[in-house]
This record gives structure tokens, C-alpha cells and sequence, in this order.
């Protein structure tokens, strides 16, 4: 382990002399470690416990591309984003943002990149959102003659241009996370890290914002754009390339139907089923047809009755009549067939095993 | 690019203070109410007097003059400590990191955040001195308004780099408020407030020179109440400067460690 670090240090900085860094983002066994220490009384011992949120992760995001890194909570993904940004210091490793090591030249980072994070927090509630993008602009050294142009374009381009001199604690949750996002382009970043931008909002203004991401700031300004979320469709729908992250580990990372490729060439067949038992689905591995069972969850009731969802990975969508056949002769009762081909969902499941 | 963020600072605190008119109505009122309690609590002292020597010349000093101007210098040094407090309510709303996601200088930041505690609350320092002025007499002898300006300018600017020490503090820590606390009690009793330095142990007045509390306090009140020169109030004076010097290369150095440990041990959002 130690060995393999050394040699990826050596590799990494070898690299850099050569100027082959050249990635808008980069990893090289990035590894974060938290530390926590409790006593278990007053005057008690220290117990320190070490949590490994990231365990030696490489990834690479091209200039202009909206790379997704997807996983549940605590997987390691705002972490990522925070190392990127110069908020947190590996505990080993590198990472790069333009060729700059995000600790040694923290500095030349920070006027590349910016960050919005989901929920409500990052802006001042008694300021109005003209003040925040103001006050941002001037930290960020936007040039004088701009800063009010910038400021008005912004606003209007996320349109909050009639409640700009409203304060920020009278902005409705979705306007907040809009000003966050003109927050986030205020110094024209060229890397921008969204963790988690739409986070507790509701359906239509999470997809407004998910519209404006692709279209606007990696469509038309061309940004590049490290989104994290666990909302695998939101990924599916956006992302050029994905990278899984699952507790700690990246276990895969390539663009959607690469994965998919990858990972299962045939069909998903979504099945709501009643009075399913361990045997039937053991049986059901067993088909020749089947290829893997993906995942069985409870999804309630019908009649009484406890309802689960499988996800059949079968070779062709003609052998699905086989599955039914199959479940309907060990005497399952299916309320709802879909067969379609795998999501990001059922990727990440696979790879991660849950 | 320094000055722009400090005075980005400056107007972002300022606003934020007085985000209503309400606000500004109460803090040019409450304090004319509290320099009248604070008057009418040393009143019992009112015919003793204070002698304090300075560059071997012995100046007679009103006691309750005395002890206000020392409540008034140290509700300033507390006012400085509560512009370290607010870095406690940036870490817990966030706002801190994305202040620090920026490049601007750090040492500007906290700059700004001590010059703006220090401007919204001067109105509330000289609401107090008008209320003892206009309504009750406290009797001010002043033959010397340089030496009367040095001095409230050099106390304002140490004071102002202790503030930084303590936002620079509050950013390293978050038991920064327990510790700004703890420091309160000792920093009364080792400045001189109520009592003079001179019926202080000799053993303990080391301490009491650390404190630029302590040096800001001699001078005005030699200054505001005993008619002392420039010259007389030189030792204090020059002490000021370079507790200023020597608090805000702290400051600087607080600032830049706290960044880091705070990046190290991901403390900029634990709260």
C-alpha cells in the first residue's frame, strides 16, 4: 500500500515536470481520513476512531465536460468536492484543478474555481441577493466596471432580476439555491463543483435548475462542471461521465452507456410482485435466461398483501415472458411488468453490491 | 485588492448591523440610558480622587471619571471580542466557507470584520460619553487635544488588532467564545478598570504591561481627565504602537494557522 502511494506520488510529480497534467480536474490516491476522539468520561481515556471518507480514489474530468460522481450519503462525495476547492487538506495523495496541486497552490485554485452546495446556507440573510453577489464579486476582485454588469446578468439569468434588492431571508428556498448558483458564477470560474444543487427542492424548480446547468454553464459558457448528487436519474440526465462512489472507494467510472455496456449487455425486467419467497427467487437466479437478479425491495401493500420489486437482468426482451411464467407457476402473483434497459440505478447497485 | 476586500467587509458588517432603522434608532438610545446607570453606580465615589504618576509628574484624577472611562475603554474591548463571535455565526451559516473558497486575503477579511464592530458600536461608546457630558457633569480637563486624539486613536487601533487576534481565534477554534470568556475576568483586574495600577502587586504589574487595555486606559485618562500633555502620555502612547504592531503580526499568524487547522481537522462547518 505504502509502496503503491510512493509510486504514485513519484508518477504524479514526474508528470507535472512534464506538463502532462492537463486535465481540468485530476486525482492521484486521494485519501481522506477523519479523525475523531471521545472520552467515555470526564476524566476517561481518549478513544480515537479513524474514518477513511475517502480510500485512494483517481479520477480524471475533461475541459468542458459535466463529470458526475454519484453515491449515498457519507459515501465521500462532498468531501471530494471540499479537497477540490481547497476547503480540506488530503491526508495523502493529489489533486489537481488546471494543473495546480489543490494544496500547494491553493491560491491559484481558488481564483479558478467556485462552489454552491445544496440547502440554504452560504449567503447573508439580512443582505439583499444584489449585496451578496456584490460583496462576492468584490473578494473575487471582479474588475470595478464589471462587477455591476456581472451582477445584473447574473440575476437575470437565473431570473431573480425583480427580487435582487429583496433580502435574502424573504427569497423562497429555490430563489436562494438560484442566488447560491449566481453566487457560484460570480468570478467567471473555468471549474465549478456543484454539490448536491438540488437538494430539497421541489420537482419543477430542480429541473429548471438541472435545464440551466447543462444548457447554460456547460452548454453555452462552456464551463467545466463536477456535479455531485445521489439522484441517479439527475446524473443519467446530465452527466457526460459518472464515477461511483461507495464508501470511500470510486468502484467505476466511465459515461452512462459505457458503464452500461460494460456491465450488462441485455434488458431489465421491473417486476411488482406478491407472495414472493427466498426459494422462488432462488429458482428464479437459476434460469438459463436470467442473468443476474439485481435487487429486491419493498415497495408496501396490495390487498393485504406485502409487495416487492425485482429487477430481472435477462439476455433479450423475449425472455421476459419466461421470467412471468416462471414467477406465476411458483405461485407469485406480479401486479406490474416493465421491461426496459438498466439505469444508472441499477449500475450503481451492481457495482456496489446493494 | 487589500482594501477593496476590507472595505467589502466593512460595508457587508455594517449592513448586516443596521438592517433596520430600528436597529440604528436603539443604538443611538440604549447607551445615553447605560452611561446613566454606570454613572449612578460609581456616584457613591464621588468625593475621592485618584493621584497617578506618570514621568515622575502626579495628576489628580475625579474617581467616578476615572472608573467610567474604564468601563467605557473596556466595553470597547468586549465589542472587539463580539466582532470575533461573529466568525462563530459565518462558521454555522456557511457563509465562513465560502468566504474562505475565495482568494481574498485573509488578513483583510478579519480587518474589515474588527473596523466594522468598531465603527457600529462607536455610536454606542459616545452615546455614553455624551449622557455623562450633557446629563450628569462629569468634569473633563483637557489641555491638550493632540495628545487627547493620539491617544483615543491609538486605543481605537490596538484594540482593533485585539480584535482581530480574536476573530483570527474564533476561526481557529470553536471553543474561541469559552476562551474570549475566560480571558474577560483577568483582563478587567490586570488593566487597571477600577483601581490604579499603582496599588497593583509589583509581581503581577508584568502582566498588566501585556495588556494594551491597560496602556489606552493611562493615557486617556490622563489625557481626558488630568489635562496631561503629549509628552507626559508619550510611554503609554509609544506602548499602543507597538502592541498594535505586535497584535496584528498575531492576528496575521492566527488567521493563517487557523486556516490550515481548520482545513486539516474539517472544522470550518463543525459547529
Amino acid at each position: 500500500m505504502r509502496e503503491a502511494m510512493r509510486l504514485a506520488e513519484k508518477r504524479v510529480k514526474a508528470e507535472v515536470r512534464l506538463g502532462n497534467v492537463n486535465f481540468a480536474v485530476e486525482t492521484r490516491q486521494l485519501r481522506r481520513d477523519y479523525v475523531s476522539t471521545k472520552r467515555t468520561h470526564l476524566m476517561g481515556k481518549k478513544n480515537t476512531t479513524i474514518i477513511r471518507a475517502l480510500d485512494c480514489i483517481d479520477f480524471e474530468i475533461r475541459e468542458g465536460e459535466l463529470f458526475g460522481l454519484l453515491g449515498p450519503n457519507g459515501a465521500g462525495k462532498t468531501t471530494t468536492v471540499k479537497i477540490l476547492c481547497t476547503l480540506l487538506e488530503p491526508t495523502a495523495g493529489h489533486a489537481f484543478v488546471k494543473g495546480y496541486d489543490v494544496v500547494k497552490d491553493a491560491a491559484q485554485v481558488r481564483k479558478m474555481v467556485n462552489m454552491v452546495a445544496g440547502g440554504e446556507r452560504m449567503l447573508y440573510y439580512r443582505l439583499t441577493g444584489r449585496e451578496n453577489l456584490g460583496y462576492f464579486a468584490e473578494l473575487y476582485n471582479v474588475p470595478k466596471k464589471e462587477v455591476t454588469s456581472r451582477v445584473n446578468a447574473l440575476l437575470e439569468l437565473v431570473g431573480l432580476s425583480d427580487r435582487a434588492d429583496d433580502e435574502v431571508e424573504k427569497y423562497s428556498k429555490g430563489m436562494k439555491q438560484r442566488l447560491q448558483v449566481c453566487r457560484g458564477l460570480i468570478n467567471d470560474p473555468q471549474v465549478l463543483f456543484l454539490d448536491e444543487p438540488t437538494l430539497g427542492l421541489d420537482v419543477n424548480i430542480a429541473k429548471d435548475l438541472r435545464k440551466f446547468i447543462r444548457e447554460k454553464i456547460v452548454g453555452e459558457q462552456g464551463k467545466t462542471v463536477l456535479l455531485t448528487t445521489h439522484y441517479m436519474y439527475e446524473a443519467e440526465e446530465l452527466c457526460d461521465r459518472v464515477g461511483f462512489l461507495h464508501k470511500g472507494k470510486l468502484v467505476a467510472v466511465g459515461s452512462p452507456e459505457e458503464l452500461k455496456r460494460k456491465a450488462h449487455k441485455g434488458f431489465s425486467v421491473e417486476v411488482l410482485v406478491t407472495r414472493l419467497t427466498d426459494e422462488a427467487l432462488e429458482g428464479l437466479r437459476k434460469l438459463r435466461a436470467v442473468k443476474n437478479v439485481l435487487a429486491t425491495a419493498y415497495e408496501g401493500e396490495a390487498d393485504g398483501e406485502k409487495v416487492d420489486r425485482l429487477i430481472v437482468n435477462v439476455d433479450s426482451d423475449a425472455t421476459a415472458p419466461e421470467v412471468l411464467s416462471y414467477l406465476s407457476n411458483v405461485g407469485c402473483r406480479v401486479s406490474s411488468v416493465n421491461i426496459r434497459g438498466p439505469t444508472l440505478e441499477d449500475l450503481f447497485m451492481l457495482y456496489t453490491g446493494e | 485588492m487589500f482594501w477593496r476586500v476590507v472595505i467589502a467587509e466593512v460595508r457587508k458588517n455594517i449592513k448586516q448591523f443596521f438592517f433596520s432603522t430600528r436597529t440604528v434608532f436603539w443604538t443611538l438610545m440604549l447607551p445615553l440610558g447605560n452611561g446613566l446607570y454606570l454613572y449612578f453606580l460609581y456616584l457613591p465615589f464621588a468625593t475621592r480622587s485618584v493621584n497617578l504618576e506618570m514621568n515622575g509628574s502626579w495628576f489628580n484624577l475625579d474617581l467616578v471619571g476615572f472608573t467610567l472611562i474604564g468601563q467605557l475603554l473596556y466595553t470597547f474591548y468586549t465589542m472587539m471580542l463580539l466582532s470575533g463571535a461573529s466568525f462563530e455565526r459565518e462558521r454555522e451559516q456557511g457563509t465562513l466557507e465560502a468566504v474562505l473558497l475565495s482568494p481574498a486575503s485573509r488578513p483583510a477579511v478579519i480587518l474589515g470584520g474588527a473596523l466594522a464592530s468598531a465603527f457600529n458600536y462607536v455610536w454606542f461608546l459616545l452615546g455614553i460619553m455624551v449622557s455623562w457630558v450633557a446629563f450628569v457633569g462629569v468634569k473633563i480637563v483637557v489641555t491638550d487635544f493632540l495628545a487627547l486624539f493620539a491617544s483615543i486613536a491609538l486605543s481605537y487601533l490596538s484594540l482593533v488588532t485585539v480584535g482581530m487576534c480574536f476573530e483570527s481565534l474564533f476561526v481557529y477554534s470553536r471553543r474561541g467564545g469559552m476562551y474570549a470568556t475566560m480571558l474577560q475576568e483577568p483582563i478587567m483586574f490586570f488593566s487597571g478598570l477600577v483601581f490604579p495600577l499603582q496599588a497593583m502587586p509589583v509581581a503581577l504589574l508584568s502582566i498588566s504591561y501585556l495588556i494594551p487595555l491597560t496602556f489606552g486606559l493611562m493615557s486617556l485618562r490622563l489625557t481626558l481627565l488630568g489635562g496631561a500633555s503629549l509628552l507626559d502620555v508619550a510611554v503609554p502612547l509609544i506602548a499602543l504602537i507597538g502592541m498594535a504592531w505586535l497584535f496584528l503580526a498575531v492576528a496575521i499568524l492566527l488567521i493563517n494557522q487557523a486556516e490550515r487547522k481548520a482545513k486539516v481537522n474539517a472544522t470550518l462547518t463543525q459547529f
